[in-house]
């Protein structure tokens, strides 16, 4: 791993530990500069609040994932002292070549045993733990506990509806909510999360009467795909009760339930790949109301293959400083194991170990060309994805690009909104280039295509998220990078 | 193939929804709809199965409405998404080029920036100010400068103005985004962004203001017309504006006309001022002769009118006249001169005269005052030979004699102005005319006043802006440490160590003019702090002084806080030591605590818990250990 300050922030446990850190290395607080001849070990000295300076040294032995050591007492991991002596690397601070000490040498040691201990048991198991044995007769109290609570959300369907979605404000909102809750006690998490988007969405309407027919719709997808959940939820569960199979299954049916995957299941279903390379296209931050939790989407591209996938890492609110957050990613990541998790469309993904290396300008020349065929072949492949009522109305596609730019009377720049951002491909074909509303005001992001540094080469492609607009009953596409054969511009972050 | 029966049948569902399926069976519109569908179900499989739904659903009892309903709703969306157009019709232009800048930029390293630059709250003014001081490219990313934009209108007038400080360092590239989505009948952004571009543009932004100025309302009026005054081809329009703007825009006309210049404009204010005599204060900040000409005309005649009809004046006309004095400030075309020199020739008539109660005015006080600041405010040029001038027709007085000193400080050399006004502060008592002597020694402490030595700049500036011809003569310090007088004629004031001691004006400038970082300096000034102190008390400034040239207080703090321990209370001493021992070593803070608890000095109410605290700090500190925090006093109570 190659020192940046982005690799910096991304080792803090938050942005205002990096700040700390590089304000301590700012002010001259390190002294007593040391590194290892082989550059895998630096460490040094940092004045602290105390008489006795702290002892801070990072051990680069595993460079992604360096092993930072520190004598404050801070609870914070890395810890400022860390960070900033991070940025004393970074800014080139002259090291003394010294003898590792003993003491680092010692915690050295016992840290490469047990390395090679969890490796040997890796190759014994290969990979995560293995899967627990279950608990059958917990699994099949937990199946019929489902099954109740299927029922139930049917009944609030059913209720809601005959009633009207127009009706849920005020009092019958906050029963709506507590039947809602009883649902999670069910362990049906999903559909539980699926009423109270429902009653959160109907209350904007309460809120903001302009946007009432947005809502609405928004709630009905709701409700249609919850429908589904339960219909075919049930089938499901009842086979499995049936066939007293309670393992986790290849279905996207046990996540949208309420279900978690673990590294292990997914392996024990095998949806794993092996050694794959990802390129980030796009990464983004989104508030979910309803789950009260942060949603860090990464959008990769496997450069091998031109899959596209997401990481999602999800930070409750109330653990928030529990859970570390994500960044941007740029370069390559190898990933020895991609668990795959179960679904159709834009498939989540994840990894417990990886190695960053930069991209080099073969492979970033040869990115768009992962893209779609063309704007047909892309479209098609979306409507065939959202139509399935359980898979989200959008999808990730990379699209290539024969040109861009805007139709409207008035060009870019002027201050008018009146122009439409278009793309064409070399067919001829063309998708209006849009921002999703259900992504919110900060995600917009499609103005930018104005304010690009450079002219789009030839031989370009578009990343973003083609999804269905009601308003005028079309596929539209929300850009979030341009892919070049140089660069990947990113219109977020 | 017309999907609109499809989108209808869509619709009416929506609202069945809405309104709830108990209804259904009263719905005609959605049995409309069914009906038109019926044609493209013929034609196709998967409109045929949305018939039979629809079918179902409206002959279905009403406990099984609502499932049926989402079902056909479902098949309705599939069919709507797989239906679904893409494309736009429409000549394609091509996008503009070169509008913004990327930069590699993570999520985490401009996510703290945006959040400050767009949401409320404390702490934001520092995140941007690190952002900017790390990583200013930042704030030219296209991600990021828009932030920066809408930051113009923050609530918070501090960051508003911080936003339109960066935008203008990071120059004339940001002009097209400050132009983009301008509303001229927008708010305070709109206003700073006038602003920002006509700071950047200079000239440039002359078309684009007059352009915007006929829609533009509020404060974005008002900046787009101060905005104008900057350049000077645009006097007629102001001029116009002067004509026809009413309010606070015509205010703003008037100060943009101030910095016109020409014979067009010169008569304008002519005319101006004739109507209103207080529209003077516009021409403040001017310094045009022609301003000079205007002000010193006025002033003349009505200081002139005063002195003609002697004895009292009334609170209007000394209202007048200070308005027009306060518009005289570092005016100095050979008319002012000349007003001058009128008013030395008249001192003794205008100090006559007295205000509407048969006080003195103290007219020539005020003048004397104000010829001190506008030689300040102007710095070298032709104010200081008028008031060597002035002082040489009158060197036996203290009138003129700060004036003099400020003067010759800005344009002779360092040991010519010590040779010619360090005897005026006799370090030897005189015998005789000492009332005199000392009116003298004051004026020049005085001028010595206005003198602050700047570490910054590595240089003594007069009024914090000008600085002296050479650097002060470093005799001055000894001279003023050896003073026979420690005075300057003005009172004391609160010291910012601690409001309840104030502190002699003269030990004031003497430590405002002095290096702290020169040798010589320190050596002065040390013992002379700690003389000062045992002389009048006040440990708390006096020990901060002596920190500040790298003294020490000891051997008189414990005498001085004896001399008024109520004052001593517990807060005020820790902070006092804390600060100590951030730049003394540890055994003298130690030996200045011991100094503390046994002079007796101490506030009856903090004795107990300072005999806890103080003799464990010093513990502590001949242990090694930093010294405490406050918490850990309290804890010891």
């Amino acid at each position: 791993m190659e020192l940046t300050e982005q690799a910096i922030l991304l080792q803090a446990p938050n942005p205002a530990a990096a700040e700390n850190g590089r304000k301590l290395s700012k002010k001259g607080s390190f002294s007593a500069h040391r590194r290892t001849e082989d550059g895998t070990l630096y460490w040094c000295e940092c004045a602290g609040s105390g008489k006795n300076p702290y002892r801070v040294s990072i051990d680069f032995t595993n460079a992604d994932a360096p092993t930072c050591r520190c004598s404050c007492p801070s609870r914070q991991f890395p810890c400022k002292h860390a960070l900033g002596l991070m940025f004393e690397i970074l800014g080139n601070a002259p090291f003394e070549v010294a003898e590792i000490p003993q003491d680092i040498a010692d915690k050295r040691a016992k840290q490469a045993a047990r390395t090679a201990k969890k490796e040997a048991a890796a190759e014994e198991g290969g990979g995560p733990a293995k899967p627990k044995k279950p608990n059958t007769a917990a699994q099949k109290k937990k199946l019929a506990k489902q099954l109740e609570g299927l029922d139930m959300a049917e009944k609030m369907v059913d209720e809601l509806l005959t009633s009207g979605l127009g009706t849920l404000a005020g009092s019958s909102a906050q029963t709506f909510d507590k039947l809602a809750k009883d649902l999670g006690s069910c362990y049906l998490t999903g559909p539980q999360t699926a009423f109270t988007r429902i009653a959160l969405t109907v209350r904007t309407v309460q809120k903001d009467p302009a946007q009432a027919d947005a809502a609405y719709a928004e709630a009905l997808r709701l409700l249609v795909a919850l429908r589904s959940t339960i219909k075919k939820g049930r089938v499901f569960l009842e086979g499995k009760l049936e066939a007293g199979d309670y393992s986790a299954e290849d279905s996207a049916l046990f996540e949208a339930l309420g279900g978690v995957w673990k590294l292990e299941d997914l392996k024990a279903i095998g949806s794993v790949k092996e050694n794959v390379k990802l390129v980030q296209l796009s990464f983004d931050v989104s508030f979910d109301e309803a789950k009260k939790e942060y949603v860090e989407r990464g959008w990769w591209l496997d450069i091998d293959s031109g899959d596209i996938w997401q990481t999602l890492n999800l930070r409750p609110v109330k653990a928030l400083k529990y859970v570390k957050g994500d960044d941007s990613r740029f370069g390559v990541l190898e990933v020895p194991a991609l668990y795959i998790y179960p679904g159709e469309g834009d498939r989540r993904v994840r990894w417990d170990s990886a190695s960053t290396r930069p991209l080099t300008a073969e492979e970033q020349a040869a990115l768009p060309a992962l893209a779609q065929p063309d704007l047909a072949a892309a479209t098609k492949l979306v409507k065939g994805k959202i139509k399935n009522t359980l898979a989200p109305k959008f999808l990730a596609v990379l699209v290539p690009i024969g040109q861009v730019g805007t139709v409207g009377e008035t060009g870019i720049g002027s201050g008018s909104a009146s122009a439409a951002y278009v793309l064409e491909d070399a067919q001829g074909g063309r998708i209006l280039l849009r921002n999703r509303p259900e992504d919110g005001a900060d995600h917009a992001c499609t103005a930018r295509l104005g304010m690009l540094p450079r002219a789009i080469p030839a031989g370009s492609a578009l990343f973003g998220l083609m999804f269905y607009d009601g308003r005028d009953k079309t596929l539209c596409l929300h850009p979030y990078s341009v892919v070049t054969p140089d660069e990947i511009i990113r219109l977020q972050y | 193939m017309n999907l609109q029966p499809l989108y209808d049948v869509k619709e009416r569902l929506e609202y069945a929804a809405i309104a709830g399926v108990s209804l259904l069976g009263e719905d005609f519109r959605l049995q409309r709809a069914a009906e038109a569908l019926k044609p493209l179900a013929a034609a196709s499989p998967v409109f045929g199965k949305i018939d039979a739904g629809l079918t179902k659903l409206l002959a279905a009892p009403p406990e099984q409405r609502s499932g049926l309903l989402l079902d056909v709703l479902a098949l309705v969306d599939a069919v709507a998404y797989t239906q679904a157009g893409a494309g736009f019709e429409g000549e394609l232009e091509p996008l503009p080029v070169g509008g913004g800048v990327y930069h590699q930029i993570s999520y985490g390293q401009i996510s703290p920036l945006l959040t400050a630059l767009t949401t409320t709250g404390g702490g934001r003014m520092e995140i941007v100010k690190s952002a900017w001081e790390n990583h200013p490219e930042f704030f030219e990313d296209y991600r990021v400068l828009p932030a920066v934009i809408v930051g113009l209108g923050d609530g918070y007038g501090e960051m508003g103005e911080l936003c339109a400080t960066l935008l203008k360092e990071l120059g004339p590239s940001v002009i097209p985004a400050l132009k983009q989505g301008f509303d001229p009948a927008g708010n305070k952004e709109m206003a700073r962004r006038v602003e920002v571009i006509a700071a950047l543009d200079g000239k440039a932004a002359t078309p684009w203001l007059r352009e915007i100025l006929p829609e533009a309302k509020k404060d974005v009026r008002s900046a787009v017309i101060t905005a104008l005054g900057g350049d000077g081809e645009n006097t007629s329009l102001l001029l116009d504006l002067a004509k026809s703007e009413r309010g606070k825009n015509r205010e703003t006309a008037l100060e943009a006309l101030a910095k016109q210049d020409g014979d067009e404009v010169s008569a304008f204010w002519e005319r101006e001022l004739g109507k209103n005599s207080q529209a003077v204060a516009f021409l403040r900040p001017t310094r045009a002769d022609w301003a000079s000409d205007l002000v010193a005309r006025g002033l003349w005649d009505r200081v002139e009118a005063a002195v003609e009809q002697g004895g009292q004046i009334g609170k209007e006309t000394h209202a007048d006249v200070s308005a027009w004095l306060a518009s005289a400030k570092g005016k100095s075309s050979p008319s002012m001169l000349d007003f001058w020199r009128w008013a030395d020739a008249e001192t003794e008539a205008i100090g006559k005269l007295q205000n509407h109660t048969g006080q003195p005015l103290r007219l020539g006080a005020q003048l004397a005052e104000l010829l001190l600041d506008s030689l300040c405010t102007a710095g070298p040029g032709p104010l200081c030979e008028l008031c060597l001038e002035l002082w040489g027709k009158h060197k036996d007085e203290a009138r003129w004699l700060p004036h003099a000193v400020v003067a010759s400080l800005l344009t002779r050399s360092a040991s010519e102005v010590y040779d010619q006004f360090s005897p005026y502060v006799p370090v030897v008592k005189p015998l005789l005319g000492g009332a005199q002597k000392q009116a003298l020694h004051n004026a020049v402490l005085e001028g010595l006043g206005r003198l602050a030595w700047k570490e910054d700049t590595g240089a003594c500036l007069i009024n914090g802006v000008w600085p002296t011809a050479q650097p002060l003569d470093k005799r001055w310090i000894k001279r003023l440490t050896h003073a026979v007088w420690k005075t300057t004629g003005k009172n004391g004031s609160g010291s910012a160590y601690a409001y309840w001691e104030p502190i002699e004006e003269y030990d004031l400038t003497l430590i405002r003019l002095s290096d702290p970082s020169d040798e010589e300096t320190r050596a002065l000034l040390v013992p002379y702090l700690r003389e000062r102190m045992a002389e009048n008390g006040q440990p708390y400034s006096y020990s901060h002084y002596l920190f500040r040239f790298g003294g020490s207080p000891r051997g008189v703090l414990g005498k001085a806080m004896a001399r008024n321990s109520k004052s001593n209370r517990l807060g005020v001493l820790w902070r006092l030591m804390n600060d100590a021992a951030q730049v003394l070593p540890p055994e003298e803070t130690a030996m200045l605590l011991e100094e503390v608890l046994s002079s007796g000095g101490i506030n009856k109410e903090a004795l107990p818990t300072a005999q806890k605290t103080i003799p464990w700090t010093i513990e502590q500190l001949r242990a090694g250990k930093p010294f405490p925090d406050w918490d850990d006093w309290i804890a010891l109570r």
